[in-house]
């Protein structure tokens, strides 16, 4: 065993810390120009395969990356267009991922239902043979980083099997309810109102969809708790020095035991959210029912963690923590979005409990 | 990053459950996953067994028994111990006086003790603390007044698990009065044989009679059992805190504890459903417990593949409060699996272990569940850990 990282990922994060850090430097942010540095650095062919136009990262990398995300809580749709979407592509064997790697297109896996929770293998939106090809109607929701220039990639039920959908940007029958997120990002609510799409547009094998979207949402759902990870450190940051600075009662806060008590239950809490998320990493490559099982072991834990370190923060901040002008709170918010993102705590250990636990992991 | 053992670990690991499940006798390891306190003569006879195949004392110095195993290795081996219900070799020998005398002690302290020590041929009971130095150890009063060629000692020592019976207890004690209480301090050896040594045993909430009080009155202790340099002992208990480290977490203890709570609620009659492990509530908390288990796992093993840190290292605090408050955990979820039946499976009524037989395999279980109040306790109590991380980590209400 070793968790030291290699002096390419040692280079790989300063990197990436460096450009993100840049970006969060300036005033005015500007998502576009951070998801063209990621292009022009190779970070978005960074996780797909040689031979499929990319670099050839693994996990490890990838959660690198997603790490600097959270830590700058960059805006750059990295996990929506590359680790979702771009890995569906990927494992689909599709030539369109050659749009994503070349900037040419930018694409959104739309997964969860009204109402369904996170059930995204059991989709209420349908798919019928038509003479044009399918014919598409139901409703997605919350689809993050979606705008009107995406690509969009659809499960639906068909009476052949799960088929996912390719359908371009501004498709007939599509409308986009775009929202603001709460950490400054957006979510769409989507509807398909008898979409036609060509034969062609139909993604994958009906038998190995369900496969293939866990694997690619298992990876996503790794990294995102990365991103969770880094969000954390640099909120714990924040909050210990401010509480090194803020002076009460003639002393500053920090010093104060019930407060210190607070901070090192935070570092604990992320130090545990690493420990489970490194597990994670270690079984991806186990068989796929394992490999869900331990990614939501991680996540669940690590939604926890977040939830308890993003609240603290703001406690320990005080009343500025709840101004919009106090870095906690955009935080507090990245965490929160992140928790609820790709399956909340109730799903995540459910899943566990389902699988009969962790002992004989 | 390589985040699986390698074929090397994972044969040692197959090495070393096999050694245990072949020597270890039966009864031991049924006592020990019973918990069970065991008679003195079974924790030597199992210490002994472990000493035989190097297994007792690898972290030592290799003239001393120790081995040239990784420290991943040395961890695999506390787990396998501990999983498979073999009895920990004695944690005050081994992993306290031990390697004190190995690093500051004489030529002769060395010869006198070392072997014994990892042999359990001599048994070692530790005094720290006192009656009014507990979390604020270095507030120590016992005194050792230097007369000639030996020291004059008075004071008490408290919480002395096994004092009644070890040989000899190493002791931190005051030879000087300075301007800084951690100064003036020394390591003392003494023989509990000694006029002037009495033992007092102190009964326990969990029904046994494991902890004691030592009263030092005019004890004469020969000055060549100091250990190291007088006033110089409080930096060997420090040195001791960066020590040992593969087993801190107890993980392969508290996987066990989890084993077994899993197998008894899948027994047990439900509130709601069939069994109690199909108890919405109850199947959650233990699936939160085997969720954290496994992020203790890999802590534990990030802390035994890195190198050491100088100075305060915070996972080695995390370990441990992380690691005492799940076996916690683990002994709530153990006593909720038992119902009415946890007044009557066992508790032992002031006795000695070699008499105590509960009516079934759970009589261990209630005791446990009181003993393991003593986790957050121990070693620097949960609070003192958090002070640690809050001041020496995170620096908190200190100046930049």
């Amino acid at each position: 065993m070793n968790f030291d990282l290699s002096e390419d990922q040692v280079l790989l994060a300063e990197m990436v810390g460096r450009m993100l850090g840049d970006h969060a430097a300036n005033d005015r942010r500007d998502p576009g120009a951070e998801w063209r540095d990621c292009l022009g650095q190779g970070l978005i062919a960074l996780p797909f395969a040689e031979d499929q136009g990319g670099l050839g990262g693994g996990h490890e990398e990838v959660m690198l990356m997603m790490e600097a995300i959270g830590r700058n809580l960059s805006q750059t749709p990295y996990l929506q267009s590359v680790l979702l979407a771009g890995r569906v592509l990927a494992l689909a064997g599709r030539m369109e991922l050659g749009d994503l790697l070349d900037g040419a297109q930018r694409h959104c896996l739309c997964l969860y239902e009204p109402g369904q929770r996170y059930r995204w293998a059991t989709p209420a939106t349908r798919a019928e043979r038509c003479a044009e090809g399918w014919s598409i109607t139901g409703a997605k929701v919350s689809v993050p980083d979606l705008d009107d220039t995406c690509a969009l990639i659809v499960p639906a039920a068909t009476a052949e099997g799960l088929v996912l959908f390719l359908l371009p940007p501004g498709i007939s029958g599509v409308t986009l309810d775009i929202r603001p997120a709460p950490d400054g990002r957006t979510a769409a609510n989507v509807n398909f109102a008898s979409v036609i799409v060509p034969v062609d547009a139909a993604i994958g094998d009906p038998a190995g969809n369900e496969a293939l979207l866990a694997e690619a949402l298992d990876g996503a759902v790794l990294a995102s708790c990365a991103e969770s990870i880094g969000a954390m450190e640099r909120l714990l940051d924040l909050t210990v020095e401010y509480c090194n600075i803020r002076e009460q009662f003639g002393a500053v806060i920090g010093s104060f035991q019930a407060l210190q008590h607070r901070a090192a239950d935070m570092l604990i809490a992320i130090e545990r959210a690493r420990s489970i998320t490194i597990y994670a990493a270690s079984m991806m490559d186990a068989p796929a029912a394992r490999r869900s099982v331990a990614v939501s072991a991680a996540r669940a834990l690590v939604n926890r963690s977040s939830r308890f370190v993003g609240q603290q923060a703001i406690q320990l901040h005080g009343g500025i923590g709840l101004a919009s002008e106090c870095a906690a709170g955009a935080y507090f918010q990245r965490l929160t979005v992140l928790e609820t993102l790709l399956g909340d705590t109730e799903h995540h250990v459910a899943a566990v409990e389902r699988s009969g636990g962790l002992l004989a992991a | 990053m390589e985040l699986q053992f390698n074929e090397g670990e994972r044969a040692f690991r197959e090495e070393v459950r096999a050694f245990l499940l072949d020597n270890i006798p039966e009864r031991i390891r049924q006592a020990v996953y019973e918990e069970r306190p065991l008679p003195r003569d079974w924790m030597i006879e199992a210490q002994q067994i472990l000493n035989s195949a190097g297994y007792a004392v690898p972290h030592w110095p290799i003239e001393w028994g120790g081995r040239v195993w990784s420290p991943v290795k040395r961890a695999i081996l506390a787990q396998e111990i501990d999983r498979n219900s073999v009895p920990k070799p004695l944690p005050f020998n081994v992993t306290l006086i031990g390697p004190i005398i190995a690093a500051f002690g004489t030529e002769d302290q060395k010869q006198r003790f070392l072997p014994g020590i990892a042999n359990l041929d001599i048994w070692f009971c530790q005094g720290f603390s006192e009656p009014n130095a507990g979390s604020d150890l270095a507030s120590l009063k016992m005194s050792a007044i230097r007369e000639g060629d030996h020291y004059r000692v008075n004071g008490r020592k408290i919480w002395t698990t096994y004092a009644h019976e070890a040989d000899w207890i190493f002791c931190l004690v005051r030879t000087s009065r300075e301007e800084r209480k951690q100064q003036g301090i020394s390591f003392l050896l003494i023989d509990l044989e000694t006029p002037g040594v009495e033992v007092s045993p102190i009964q326990s909430i969990d029904g046994f009679h494991h902890l004691n009080e030592v009263q030092f009155d005019d004890a004469i202790v020969p000055a060549e059992n100091l250990v190291g340099e007088e006033g110089k002992g409080w930096d060997y208990a420090r040195y001791l805190l960066g020590q040992e480290r593969t087993s801190m977490g107890n993980v392969g203890f508290s996987r066990r504890r989890l084993e077994r709570s899993r197998a008894l609620a899948g027994e047990a009659a439900g509130e709601r459903s069939e069994t109690l492990l199909g108890d919405a509530d109850f199947l959650r908390r233990q699936t939160w417990a085997e969720i954290r288990l496994k992020a203790l796992e890999i802590t534990q093993m990030r802390v035994v593949a890195s190198a050491p840190v100088q100075g305060a290292d915070p996972k080695t605090s995390i370990l441990k409060t992380e690691g005492g408050e799940l076996l916690q955990e683990a002994a709530d979820l153990l006593l909720d699996t038992m119902g009415p039946e946890a007044l009557t499976a066992g508790f032992p009524a002031g006795i000695g272990p070699e008499e105590f037989y509960g009516i079934d395999e759970r009589s261990g279980i209630l005791s446990a569940y009181f003993s393991s109040r003593k986790y957050s306790i121990f070693g620097g109590s949960n609070e003192i850990q958090r002070n640690i991380l809050a001041g020496s980590v995170l620096r908190l209400g200190r100046k930049r």
